[in-house]
């Protein structure tokens, strides 16, 4: 038997790396494209100003950059090292889009970083500017193919399983591609991305619009983060509400956590805006409720119910018991490929033979499984509901706030007046944390709401790890910890350094503070550690 | 096709972005720099 | 295009990867492994690691592709080796930590010993990977303790310190060796001065290692180490299942591709040449002509590894039957057709523009370059 200690262990480990990554992930992507943005103006008016625009922000740009080269490597590794039974039993499928992610996506992204920050005295202005172009679809392109790993676990289509290799088998490779899910989840996921990286300009402008310095830096990077926001805002929101609308079992589960929905309304069924969801009684304490708003939006229709989270269960009882046969049927195949009988009963059940896998958690032998063990299967196939219910709440809230500050960004950015709102540049200033909070709930929200499965239906969580002692993943883990935190450390102090320093740390002579040094290059009594 | 909706969206965002700048070169920008005496910058 | 085809291009292919990771990535850790040494001041370490900055990531590429390649093209091999080799794979993963932010951050802050810190972690960076890469390479000539259940479920019974034995860790030396002769030519390309005399004696002691120790390792395969063989009937065009199959160890096994092709030999013989080529170069102050025997070196060893082990990948130690093979190892039909398709798209590509961006920057990096760009190189 698998112990729990090392899938809980596991699971820990996997979490802390996994949204550590997403830390940089959302500002790279970002980022990239705002400096397209910046150098599309250069490259258009031939002011430089704006070439000092994309060198500054690409200054920021690369620091945060290292740290997600850094990390995401550690999430490369970590298939193999500590889910090796799921990189055995799926990568045929999941394998194919994270190899296509580095020929087509991480090749692209790194060689013309490299371009990017050393060949601005090798290139012409285009040519340059086509440099970073590749640079930021390179990083979207990464995007896009690990989401569409990612949404085949969450909807999988497309493939089938072999009891001779005893693993999923690609079917339909187009099918993965274009997968529903997959798609949402993309689109969504960069526009998270855009919303963090406009934040990001958008505040640090504001920093310097307050302190009154490098007027003519701030205010130019400050409209083009208005303009780039409120766009990405929108689509956020727009995106969002269809990654919680996109087929899939694994979403109307989901979705019935997310609302706290325990049993099934009519339709339409009304939004909770508030609740204490209650796990005992299976009930919400101090609900509060819109009527016909979420069967609106979950079902775009009047009529079609929500599936409730008893339903589910019930439903998902019968696929156990099915799956049970399954289980056994693949058992004898195992042993004897040739059992034509089982191979029949097999292939009548196979369907369900993720669900009857769940019960290996509880027991080596599926078929001798007790009635206690399979309702404890039946619970385990919906997650904690607060949790749930709450990171979504924050999400969604964060993300009407993020499009009500980039409004008034835009609007005031039209008028040109946007200096005398100095609220709304301390709102930007004091909400640049905020994009980072709603993209790491909106992970907990998809990644914990998956549980008890890594491939929804296909294969349990408690199946996929390594055959690995607990002691080894403490270990292994106790040493992420430390690392991340050394390196968070540091690109935080580099980062603040530089964002303080402003365009100034590009040594041209012409920003805040070095005008009065008498310009150009470092003057003899400065610190040693200005550069 | 929401892959096609990105590619779209990302292009209007952009577009944006740069005229909300230029918008700046053309407005009050230019003339705050004007009166500091260094029109072009 | 069978089944069968596919598995030995796959075989292949890989291979490529991993070569183009020696060649690519190993000589910015070649780079790596020297900085400390070859440079004596700060400006002459921002030389040299100048003549990296702009390529390194992109060649680190070659070394992420290469395992998503695995991971597709060998998912059994992935979740085997990477699980087993638990430990190496960790200091692996965190030594390599050092280059992203050693690169990008050293030169972000004026101070000695902020400098000095991160010159030491790109060290790390640079020589650590390829031991340990050489490590697990040597073990599998010797075979893993693992074996599967009835559901392919993977389990090693060794521990990290049984992957240090003598011949693992001279494996790992004719690694470090290969990729630090490697980098030390890359380095006589692009500096001149101080820095190219100290990289061109590099280039000369790295070498002679390399081909004393590649030679250590032949004749210890040669005699001193059991090989495996297959004894059933294979029949590759099959679906892969690895326990079906029967597998014994025997002394000089890893010899015997050689004999049944003769042409095999050329692979090592080869090797032995571009070693020899390279020194003689590099002597010669001939410094491309070198690099290129270099690379050819990085082929030759890999590529010699792989053809002594044909079809074996990853041969078990304790259960012979569960080892791991070009044949059984794989992903499926589509998947390896698929995968075929994206690499002749994207590869040429790739190559097209990676020699672009080497044509750019291309030109010797000086110490005055340094002081004239300060706040835009690394
Ligand atoms: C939505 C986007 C996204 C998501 C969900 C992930 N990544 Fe990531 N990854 C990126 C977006 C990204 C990026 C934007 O392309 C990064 C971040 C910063 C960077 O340098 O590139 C990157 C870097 C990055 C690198 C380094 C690439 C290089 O050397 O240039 C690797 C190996 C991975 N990632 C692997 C993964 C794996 C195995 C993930 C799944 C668990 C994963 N990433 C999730
Ligand atoms: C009204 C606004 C929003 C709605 C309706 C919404 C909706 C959703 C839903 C339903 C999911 C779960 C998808 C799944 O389970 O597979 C999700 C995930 C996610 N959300 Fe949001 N969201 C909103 C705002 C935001 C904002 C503002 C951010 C960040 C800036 C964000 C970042 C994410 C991320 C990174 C994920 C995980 C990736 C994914 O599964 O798509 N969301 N969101
Ligand atoms: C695309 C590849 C991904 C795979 C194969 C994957 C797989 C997994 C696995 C195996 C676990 C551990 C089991 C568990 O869910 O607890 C997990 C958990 C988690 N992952 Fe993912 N994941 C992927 C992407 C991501 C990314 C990129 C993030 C965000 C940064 C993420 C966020 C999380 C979170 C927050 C958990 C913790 C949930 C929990 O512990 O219950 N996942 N995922």
């Amino acid at each position: 038997m698998i112990s729990t200690e090392l899938v809980d262990i596991s699971r820990l480990q996997f979490a802390v790396t996994a949204l550590y990554h997403f830390l940089f992930v959302p500002l790279t992507i970002g980022l990239a494209v705002m400096l397209v943005a910046m150098e599309l103006t250069y490259v258009t008016t031939g002011r430089p100003i704006y070439k000092d625009m994309v060198k500054f922000w690409g200054k920021l740009f690369s620091i945060n950059f290292a740290l997600g080269v850094t990390t995401g490597i550690t999430m490369e590794f970590q298939f193999g090292t500590n889910w090796a039974y799921y990189s055995h039993y799926v990568g045929d499928i999941f394998g194919a889009p994270l190899a296509i992610e580095g020929l087509m996506a991480f090749f692209l992204e790194s060689t013309f970083i490299g371009l990017f920050f050393f060949g601005w005295d090798k290139l012409s202005r285009w040519k340059h500017f086509m440099v970073t172009v590749f640079m930021a679809l390179g990083s979207n392109l990464s995007a896009l193919w690990i989401l569409i790993a990612n949404g085949w676990m969450q909807n999988p289509i497309g493939t089938e399983f072999s009891f001779i290799t005893m693993r999923m088998e690609m079917t339909d490779f187009w099918s993965i591609v274009f997968n529903p899910v997959a798609q949402a989840k993309f689109v969504h996921t960069v526009s998270a991305g855009y919303v963090t990286a406009a934040l990001f300009v958008l505040g640090i402008s504001s920093y310097y619009l307050l302190k009154g310095r490098d007027l003519d830096f701030a205010r130019r990077s400050f409209r083009i983060a208005a303009g780039f926001g409120f766009a990405s805002a929108l689509s956020v929101i727009v995106l969002g509400d269809e990654s919680g609308y996109s087929v899939g079992e694994a979403q109307h589960t989901k979705l019935a956590a997310m609302e706290a929905m325990w049993h099934t309304e009519p339709a339409p069924a009304p939004f909770v805006v508030f609740a204490l969801p209650n796990e005992k009684t299976q009930t919400n304490d101090y609900e509060l409720k819109i009527p016909y708003v979420l069967g609106l939006i979950g079902t775009r229709s009047v009529s079609q119910t929500i599936p409730g989270i008893a339903e589910i269960k019930e439903k998902n009882r019968a696929r156990i018991v099915n799956g049970v046969i399954a289980v056994k049927a693949l058992e004898q195949l195992r042993k004897d490929k040739t059992n034509t009988a089982a191979l029949a009963t097999f292939n009548a059940h196979k369907d369900d033979l993720g669900f009857g896998l769940l019960l290996k958690k509880y027991t080596e032998d599926v078929a001798a499984a007790t009635p206690e063990m399979i309702q404890q299967a039946v619970d385990s196939t919906i997650p904690k509901i607060a949790p749930m219910f709450w990171s979504f709440r924050i999400m969604v809230a964060l993300g009407f706030l993020f499009l009500a500050l980039f409004s008034f960004a835009l609007l005031y950015s039209i008028k040109g007046n946007f200096i005398e709102k100095r609220w709304l540049l301390r709102w930007a200033l004091w909400f640049i944390p905020m994009p980072w909070v709603a993209a790491e709930l909106g992970w907990i929200v998809a990644e914990y709401g998956r549980q008890p499965w890594t491939i929804y239906g296909v294969l349990p969580t408690h199946l996929s790890v390594s055959s690995l002692t607990p002691g080894n993943v403490y270990a292994s883990l106790a040493g992420f910890v430390a690392f991340y935190t050394a390196l968070l450390i540091v690109e935080m102090y580099l980062m603040v350094k530089y964002a303080r320093i402003g365009p100034s740390s590009l040594g041209t002579g012409k920003y805040h503070g070095e005008d009065q040094l008498g310009g150009g290059a470092i003057p003899a009594g400065a610190p040693a550690d200005k550069i | 096709m929401w892959y096609f909706a990105w590619i779209l969206g990302v292009s209007m965002a952009v577009l944006l972005a740069s005229m909300a700048a230029t918008m700046c070169d053309a407005k009050d920008c230019a003339l705050d720099a004007a009166e500091r005496g260094n029109p072009k910058i | 295009m069978d089944y069968e085809s596919l598995k030995l291009i796959w075989w292949l292919l890989v291979g490529v990867l991993l070569i183009g990771f020696a060649i690519m990535d190993g000589h910015d850790m070649g780079v790596g492994t020297l900085l400390p040494f070859i440079g004596k001041n700060d400006l002459e370490r921002r030389a040299v690691i100048n003549t990296v900055a702009p390529h390194w990531e992109g060649n680190q590429v070659w070394f992420v592709t290469a395992g998503g390649a695995i991971f597709a093209a060998w998912p059994l091999i992935y979740a085997t080796a990477f699980s087993g080799f638990y430990w190496a794979m960790m200091a692996a993963l965190w030594a390599l930590f050092f280059r992203p932010v050693g690169f990008t951050y050293r030169s972000k802050i004026k101070n000695p010993t902020w400098r000095s810190t991160w010159d030491w972690g790109l060290f790390i960076g640079g020589a650590v990977p390829p031991i340990i890469f050489g490590v697990a390479f040597g073990n599998l000539l010797l075979g893993v303790p693992f074996q599967f259940d009835d559901t392919l479920r993977s389990t090693y019974t060794g521990t990290f310190w049984q992957l240090l034995n003598p011949f693992g860790l001279l494996a790992g030396v004719v690694s470090l060796s290969m990729v630090t002769f490697q980098g030390a030519n890359y380095l006589m390309l692009r500096t001149e001065g101080d820095i190219y005399r100290r990289v061109r004696t590099a280039s000369l002691i790295f070498g002679l290692a390399t081909l004393v120790t590649f030679a250590l390792a032949g004749l210890w395969i040669m005699k001193g180490i059991d090989g495996f063989a297959i004894t059933s009937h294979i029949n590759p065009n099959a679906l892969p299942d690895p326990l079906d199959k029967t597998v014994v160890k025997e002394t000089g096994a890893w010899m015997k591709n050689y004999t049944t092709y003769a042409w095999a030999m050329w692979v090592p013989i080869t090797t032995f040449i571009a070693i020899a080529l390279g020194i003689m170069f590099a002597r010669l102050h001939k410094a491309w002509m070198a690099f290129i025997a270099s690379s050819v070196t990085c082929a030759g060893i890999i590529g010699t590894a792989g053809v002594s082990m044909f079809p074996f990948l990853m041969p078990s130690s304790s259960d012979p039957r569960s080892s791991l093979t070009v044949w059984d190892s794989v992903s499926s039909e589509l998947t390896l057709g698929l995968m075929l398709g994206a690499t002749v798209v994207f590869m040429p590509l790739i190559i097209f523009y990676t020699s672009w961006a080497y044509k750019v920057m291309w030109g010797k990096v000086t110490t005055d370059f340094i002081k004239a760009n300060d706040h835009s190189v690394y």
